[in-house]
């Protein structure tokens, strides 16, 4: 964790009130990892007295620079894209706990609805410059909300889902699911609350329904791992990345959490954003 | 440069400071071991606030070692006047080094309760105009879970931790402070009679004066440990309540905790945060915490503690003129985590500026004349 100035490299609207913006800020790429995110304050300190937080959307450490994506949707964020190149800001950063990839999986599902494009970016470039192979299931209402094929590498296959089906299958993500789930070894999502819950569902049930006997050793040696460990993240079919409002960020307010299957409130910025499904409470309504 | 001094001297001192006793009264100022020309300068510095140097024979700034040390009492003596208040600190570690924790006057932890608490539903936190509604809903592992995760790292601190203490009942108050008691590693206590945020063993106590001083008096018998109690802006007249707890027992005042508010959500079908109430902090409610420390502080005469909307010099110096003697810093933390430190160095400076050797004189200068100087100095110990 360190507290840094960043300097806003370039500036861009991607899509209809949503903003993709590049800053260069060495000490926030250095070390940083895919899941992790930045508490950024604003300038206007007298009216909004809270950072606001953005997952590292991409992270180039040759050149020190870091992406965020962002929708306008309120003052701080309105606040952001008046900014010019040149312009600095503050972040503290990199907070929380980023995705964990087992070793042996060769072949991720990420899914991505609207927004949480932005959490899981970063583990596409991760994941391919690792050697492995890629596929993005990508939910937007409608065509307008598309993330743009250009902005993904090359090597990832991208499959999109629409509410309206003016682009790709018309319905929800979570229905293209299934068809990848042979495929995957593991699965990251980020997006709606609803979205996360409908994927947890679907892994809980992958088993059974692929027709996976529970021969032999289990992955990891079937030696119990300490919830909200890293080993509990790796050996996860599927993790998620979480949104909540947030304070403080470094886990000092209480103000982020969400309630797991132990029945302790986790909080966002310390024990996640990434969360292994399991061990997140679906059902307990916050 | 003699600032600088100063941090190398606490953060090596961290030996000599390991078992510190808090209810010994041992006047131990952070410039002790500075030299022998600020303990000069100290004695020359005035009791009150008549003796205020021209500014005309104003010495270089770099000159003056200015004496920044506070009594709260009890022999709770903070190096400086600065304090970060409970729920936006954690329990001092969360910051880790981003912060220079152990420079600062003290830490107020997290809300403690006797029993582990898994708070309110999400969300919990909002941001309003120039301030934020929280309602975490005392989330806390319970004191003896504090106790055993936290205590040894305290006590091997230089800075004081105080343990905020909440409970539903005057029984639950006095096992927590109970089990706080002796512990090494715990400074004092702050009662938390005000929060907004929970069904019971909040505002009950804060909003009627024989409930406070009640709790207040139980909690006295309870423990010798310092004990601060928080008052509630969300009363009517907090004079009476204020003057109750004070002559229960209570060796200083906090003021003040959260107001009580709502935020609605985006779709307008119902207040956005899951518990519905959440309490209002930051610069939003700094005109009120003034008033309330400025009502304070003409009734009671033991040391005033303000918090409210501090996010600069000016701010501090503001609840300084209306009778507080420290101040705690909250909501501006989550913004600018290294404020409060700045603020200890800040205020140095302006004593310098001013030709002031303590900022004892800056205390009270916006009172009514006909009030007496406000204490600037805890209470003796009464066995």
């Amino acid at each position: 964790m360190r507290l840094a100035g960043a300097e806003l490299v370039g500036s861009r609207e991607i899509l209809r009130d949503q903003w993709l913006q590049t800053y260069h800020a060495p000490d926030l790429v250095s070390g940083a990892r895919a899941g992790q995110f930045v508490h950024v304050r604003t300038g206007d300190y007298s009216g909004m007295v809270l950072r606001r937080p953005f997952s590292y959307n991409t992270v180039d450490p040759a050149t020190g620079t870091l992406t965020i994506h962002f929708r306008t949707i309120g003052r701080g964020t309105e606040w952001f894209t008046h900014l010019r190149p040149g312009d600095r800001v503050e972040m503290l950063g990199p907070l929380g706990r980023p995705f964990e990839v087992d070793p042996r999986s060769q072949h991720l599902l990420l899914i991505a609805g609207g927004l949480g494009m932005a959490g899981v970016r970063a583990l596409a470039d991760e994941a391919i410059r690792a050697g492995r192979e890629v596929t993005v299931l990508f939910g937007g209402a409608t065509a307008h909300d598309v993330y743009p094929s250009s902005l993904l590498p090359d090597e990832v296959e991208y499959v999109v889902a629409t509410d309206d089906g003016s682009v790709g299958h018309r319905g929800y993500v979570t229905d293209l699911v299934p068809e990848y789930e042979a495929w995957a070894d593991q699965a990251f999502a980020c997006g709606p609350l609803p979205m996360l819950k409908a994927l947890a569902r679907l892994a809980t049930t992958r088993r059974s329904r692929m027709g996976v006997a529970s021969l032999g050793r289990k992955r990891g040696g079937g030696k119990p791992v300490p919830a909200g460990s890293a080993q509990a993240r790796r050996k996860a079919f599927l993790q998620v990345s979480m949104e909540q409002n947030m304070g403080c960020a470094v886990g000092a307010c209480l103000g982020c959490v969400v309630m797991s299957t132990s029945g302790t409130p986790q909080r966002v910025c310390r024990e996640g954003p990434v969360f292994a499904a399991d061990e997140i409470d679906w059902e307990a309504g916050w | 440069m003699k600032a600088r001094r100063r941090v190398v001297t606490s953060s090596t001192g961290r030996v000599t400071a390991a078992k510190r006793q808090p209810t010994v009264r041992k006047f131990k100022s952070a410039f002790a071991s500075v030299g022998s020309a600020p303990m000069a300068a100290r004695t020359a510095s005035p009791a009150g606030p008549v003796a205020r140097p021209t500014s005309a024979v104003a010495p270089t700034p770099t000159d003056v070692e200015v004496d920044l040390a506070v009594d709260l009492g009890r022999g709770l003596v903070l190096r400086n006047p600065i304090l970060v208040a409970s729920g936006t600190f954690g329990y001092g570690i969360e910051y880790g080094e981003v912060v220079e924790v152990q420079r600062l006057g003290a830490i107020c932890c997290k809300g403690t309760t006797l029993k582990a608490r898994i708070g309110n539903p999400t969300p919990r936190v909002t941001e309003t105009p120039a301030g934020m509604l929280n309602s975490i809903g005392l989330q806390n592992p319970g004191v003896d879970a504090v106790i055993a995760k936290y205590s040894d790292t305290w006590a091997s601190w230089e800075v004081p931790v105080i343990v905020n203490v909440a409970g539903e009942s005057v029984g639950d108050y006095v096992e927590v402070v109970r089990r706080l008691e002796g512990v090494p590693g715990i400074a004092g206590i702050e009662l938390n009679i005000s929060c907004p945020n929970v069904g019971k063993g909040g505002l009950q106590f804060a909003i009627d004066a024989d409930a406070a001083a009640g709790v207040t008096a139980a909690v006295r018998r309870a423990t010798d440990l310092p004990l601060l109690v928080k008052l509630s802006p969300n009363v009517a007249d907090i004079r009476p309540i204020a003057r109750a707890i004070a002559d229960a027992g209570a060796d200083a005042l906090t003021a003040v905790n959260t107001l009580s508010g709502i935020a609605i959500g985006p779709t307008r079908a119902r207040p956005l945060l899951g518990n519905i109430y959440g309490g209002l902090s930051g610069p939003a409610i700094k005109p009120v915490a003034l008033r309330v420390v400025y009502e304070v502080a003409q009734v009671v005469d033991i040391p005033v503690v303000a918090i409210g909307g501090v996010t600069d010099l000016a701010d501090v110096l503001d609840f300084l003129s209306v009778g507080a003697v420290a101040v705690q810093v909250g909501t501006a933390i989550f913004a600018d985590p290294t404020l409060p430190v700045r603020l200890i160095d800040e205020l140095g400076a302006e004593c310098r500026r001013r030709g002031l050797t303590s900022y004892q004189p800056l205390i009270g200068t916006a009172l009514p004349a006909r009030t007496g100087a406000p204490s600037a100095r805890g209470v003796e110990y009464r066995p």
